[in-house]
């Protein structure tokens, strides 16, 4: 696998959107197991499960809050630069962003403790993240120039990316303390595979009127290019052995950091469940194969400048070269290899439901059926309604989503749940879950964004979530 | 029952990717996309008090001098570089008329390109001119190959007069701007 197909991976291909890690369809969605992954403290009644390797759970999310390939692409007509002007330069802001996330479950195994309030839950998956803003400025720079643009100020804080792929390995007790309330917590390790980010650009490049000459041009930089992993993804691309050096440093040979996901369930009273989430409250340490670029400092210069008689002591003086040396010296460019630390992007769930209708009898071997009222564990209502919260911290800022759903269980057969989530990407994200029972066997898919898939290229958001378990309750 | 639910699940799978449409796209499109910003910037910018004229007998040069310019040389810029202006702005606050020549000289020393000025004493002595390159104008190639500047200053009148303005001078001010093709 080539370098440049790991950061296509990265960049686009493995999960995208600001919503991007937002999992509303699985949130709350306690028939299947992943969806402990999203809320350590979330109702549980299995005696155990066990994903299948590798099956057990995908997701996929791609997307852009932009444009989307129909956008540009569509076989309209259109001038392509017409296209990119107008949608592209003129359309899009600094806000608008490319992004992604994908996870890939690897080991996913959750089992009753002796004391049935506790369950635990451990795994191994493999996550992609990235996220790139529109670098609207220097777009504008590459497609139009400075020229004729006195006193306008590009913004090189525009650049604002990063991107990262790691193992996480998990481990985690789920507690269901008294009837009304569960709470959970999962440690995490992340063993990083790469990691590159520049996200705290400061500086500006503005021309203005000269003092002296015509024109003067200023240059104000401080900004920064982290990167962990990469040179030995690139030596390991021409040595041929880039699969074994992405398996070596995502099982512990690269760099590690420490994580933790808390959350809890809280019933309000028989019918209404309050539950919220944190996940990924951690960091990565990366001190190994780290290479980092900088590009500070602030000059202006008027070209070069010849005040005689001064200027002619040396007759060979180059003129040129110094104004090139002096630049250099004033902004360099330069790397080191200091460690660094870098955060992971937080995530924040919530949601309030209403349940109604038939309660359905638990598959767990408990004494929890429709006429208990005294077992911690009650039987499940064929209907719920209500709301989720999403939050999730990013480069720019914190973003948000909104989603109202609605969930039927037929019977300990199937479940259902329909989402609408409303967030800066969209206004007509409709999702739709399916969980099946057969048995011990356990199958669910999750896909977003409905509407979309009338033309798949117009969208600006797609994804899905599918994974295989083997479930017990413990009954014969 | 397992059974009926296995083909229920590949038929919700089948259903989404068989109902899906993408309607026609064509991604070649981006051949098309033309990035040719223009630039601009100062290039050169040369002074010289009027004692310093004085110093030289009239009808003889004051100085001239070559400054390297590697500038539009550079690969980076003559390989892409389409055409371009360069704007000349003399002026001249002496007391005597004076005539100023510049020119683009190769890497070889070969002239390629000449521009003169003669500009009058003060108070009325300010010249401003743009020098087109590129197909409205003269060759492009002149400003890839250009590798040095040569300025060189004339005492058209007198080497004993002074302007009665302040810090009296001729100063010889550029800049250029260019459009280049980066796809």
């Amino acid at each position: 696998m080539r370098i440049s197909t790991l950061f296509y991976i990265a960049l686009f291909g493995v999960g995208i959107c600001a919503h991007a890690q937002n999992k509303q369809l699985l949130y709350d969605f306690s028939e299947i197991p992943q969806a402990l992954n999203i809320n350590p403290g979330a109702e549980v009644d299995f005696k155990w499960y066990t994903g299948i390797p590798a099956l057990s759970g995908i997701s996929f999310q791609a997307g852009s809050s932009g444009v989307s390939a129909f956008d540009l692409f569509a076989n309209d007509g259109v001038d392509f630069n017409t296209k990119f002007r107008e949608r592209v330069l003129g359309g899009m802001t600094t806000k608008d962003e490319l992004s992604g996330t994908y996870q890939l479950e690897l080991l996913n195994v959750g089992f009753r403790s002796q004391d049935p309030s506790v369950f635990y839950s451990f795994g191994i998956y493999n996550e992609g993240d990235a996220i790139g803003y529109w670098f609207q400025d220097y777009a504008l720079l590459a497609i139009d120039g400075n020229a004729d643009q006195l006193n306008r100020r590009f913004d090189l804080g525009d650049l604002k990316t990063r991107g990262e792929m790691m193992n996480v390995f998990h481990f985690g007790v789920n507690k269901q303390l008294n009837r009304k309330l569960t709470v959970g917590g999962r440690a995490k390790i992340y063993s990083s595979v790469f990691d590159f980010n520049s996200t705290r650009n400061k500086g500006f490049f503005v021309t203005r009127p000269g003092q002296n000459n015509i024109l003067s041009s200023t240059f104000n930089a401080d900004m920064q290019w982290r990167t962990s992993g990469i040179n030995a993804l690139k030596d390991a691309e021409s040595e041929g052995n880039i699969g074994s050096t992405v398996l070596k440093r995502g099982l512990f040979g690269g760099n590690l950091g420490l994580g933790v996901d808390l959350g809890f369930t809280y019933k309000v009273n028989n019918q209404t469940v309050f539950t919220a989430s944190i996940l990924d409250l951690g960091f990565v340490y990366h001190s190994n194969d780290v290479e980092n670029y900088t590009l500070k400092g602030d000059v202006t210069t008027e070209g070069v400048e010849v005040i005689l008689p001064g200027a002619l002591a040396d007759p060979n003086r180059d003129f040129w070269q110094d104004l090139v040396d002096d630049i250099e010296s004033i902004v360099p460019f330069e790397n080191n290899f200091n460690s660094y630390i870098a955060f992971r992007p937080t995530k924040l769930n919530a949601s309030l439901r209403y349940n109604w209708g038939e309660q359905v009898p638990r598959a767990a071997d408990c004494d929890c059926g429709p006429n208990v009222t005294s077992n911690n564990r009650l039987s499940k209502f064929t209907n719920g309604v209500g709301a989720q919260l999403y939050m999730i911290n990013r480069p720019r800022g914190p973003q948000s989503a909104l989603t109202a759903f609605y969930l039927r269980r037929i019977g300990n057969v199937m479940t259902v749940k329909t989402t609408y989530t409303v967030d800066k990407f969209s206004l007509s994200n409709i999702g739709f879950g399916l969980n099946l029972q057969a048995g011990p066997l356990n199958m669910y898919f999750l896909a977003d964004n409905l509407l979309a898939y009338r033309n798949v290229a117009n969208s600006r958001y797609a994804s899905f979530q599918l994974g295989l378990n083997i479930i017990s309750w413990g009954k014969n | 029952m397992k059974r009926y639910i296995q083909r229920l699940f590949v038929a919700i799978l089948c259903s989404v990717v068989l109902f899906s449409c993408v309607e026609d796209l064509d991604f070649t499109q981006y051949d098309e996309l033309e990035a040719t910003p223009s630039y601009e910037a100062s290039i050169l910018y040369l002074e010289a008090p009027e004692n310093v004229i004085n110093l030289v007998n009239n009808n003889s040069d004051v100085f001239s001098q070559n400054f390297n310019f590697d500038a539009f040389s550079e690969d980076v810029f003559a390989d892409r570089v389409i055409e371009g202006t360069i704007t000349y702005i003399v002026e001249n606050t002496t007391s005597k008329e004076l005539e100023i020549t510049i020119e683009f000289l190769d890497e070889s020393g070969n002239i390629t390109d000449t521009e003169l000025f003669i500009i009058e004493e003060a108070p009325t002595a300010t010249i401003q001119r743009e020098i087109a390159y590129g197909d409205a104008g003269r060759s492009i190639d002149i400003i890839k190959t250009l590798s040095t500047i040569r300025v060189t200053a004339r005492n058209l009148g007198d080497n004993t007069s002074e302007s009665n303005l302040n810090d009296p001078m001729i100063i010889v001010k550029s800049s250029g701007k260019f459009r280049v093709r980066l796809k």
